[in-house]
């Protein structure tokens, strides 16, 4: 499974919404998530993936495509 | 400096209440372990203004809603230490929302984060702290007591806190490990701001009797003396820091005066 597939089953389980409706220019705001929905994503997808994603960097994440390319470039570091 | 030579962890110290309490008790010349879970530049920060004061600080991300992870600050303080003097937990969450709106996944993220993890923390400190005695200090709140809007979950973690703080207190007296609790009313901070910009709570902070808002070092002041030698008969208690607004919810702010 790739990084896109996993976050989305992760994030789609947590804001209970059909993962299939979840697309990379999706917001957080289209998928009706509240402030302990996407907090609890994060913690998921850090818990997932063994990453760390500060706030200060989450701030910046204009939608999910965003996250996903913060993961990728995450775990692509940790292989370096 | 009566803390020279302690070792304290202040939970969610990386900003805030929190912040000014590990840097009181650095400038008391206690050594700190600051826990933040979201925002590492600011603990970074946090770090580098306590390593300044001529102590030692060490950074450690846990969430300490998670029970594993609590495991994990400890085992890192043991192997690192070997020891505790003082506990402070300042660590909070929480959902702005009425008690009819509080749903289950609400209820355990706050509970969590706000109660369960002061009891875990304080049994595992409770271990580092055994033969030399110790301080725990939890952060409460006024809406423990009060009904603040939106702050229903909030509220109750809160309270929680202070019925744990006299079973603690009692339970760890014969240990010499002295444990209080400070409630503080809305206090001038970033999360204070976001609730009056989202409108979630009214901007009230002229109506302070004392003449001012209360500030995240009037908290860590509060704390700072219950972790000395002068409180150490002080036991089971809940301190309120908060200008006198709790006993006179009719002060009219001084600007419509």
């Amino acid at each position: 499974m790739t990084i896109e597939e996993q976050t989305k089953d992760i994030v789609a389980k947590i804001v209970h919404v059909d993962k299939n409706i979840i697309t990379l220019g999706s917001t957080f705001k289209d998928m009706k998530a509240d402030s302990l929905d996407i907090v609890q994503s994060l913690v998921a997808v850090e818990e997932a993936f063994d990453i760390e994603i500060p706030d200060e960097e989450a701030q910046k994440f204009q939608n999910f495509g965003d996250l996903v390319s913060y993961v990728e470039n995450q775990t692509q570091k940790g292989k370096d | 400096m009566f803390l020279q030579g302690k070792l304290a962890l202040v939970t969610g110290s990386g900003r805030g209440i929190g912040k000014a309490i590990a840097l009181k008790l650095a400038s008391q010349g206690a050594d700190i372990i600051v826990n933040f879970f979201r925002h590492r530049e600011a603990a970074e920060e946090t770090a580098r203004e306590i390593e300044a004061l001529g102590v030692k600080a060490q950074v450690i991300r846990a969430n300490v809603g998670n029970p594993a992870k609590i495991d994990e600050i400890f085992d890192t303080i043991s192997s690192d230490f070997g020891y505790l003097d003082i506990l402070i937990n300042n660590a909070a969450s929480g959902v702005g929302r009425s008690a009819m709106d509080v749903d289950i996944k609400a209820w355990d993220w706050t509970m969590d984060i706000n109660a369960k993890a002061a009891l875990l923390c304080a049994q595992h400190a409770t271990k580092l702290m055994e033969g030399r005695g110790g301080k725990i200090v939890s952060i409460s709140s006024l809406g423990s007591s009060l009904v603040l809007p939106t702050y229903a979950i909030v509220g109750i973690s809160k309270a929680a806190l202070i019925a744990l703080t006299r079973y603690l207190a009692i339970e760890l007296a014969p240990k010499n490990i002295c444990v209080n609790a400070v409630a503080a009313s809305a206090v001038e901070t970033e999360a204070l701001k976001f609730y009056i910009k989202e409108q979630l709570m009214p901007d009230t902070r002229q109506a302070t009797p004392a003449g001012r808002m209360v500030t995240p070092e009037d908290v860590a002041n509060a704390v700072a003396f219950l972790c000395s030698e002068e409180a150490s008969m002080i036991r089971g208690q809940t301190i309120i820091v908060d200008g006198g607004t709790s006993i006179a919810p009719f002060t009219i702010p001084k600007e419509t005066q």
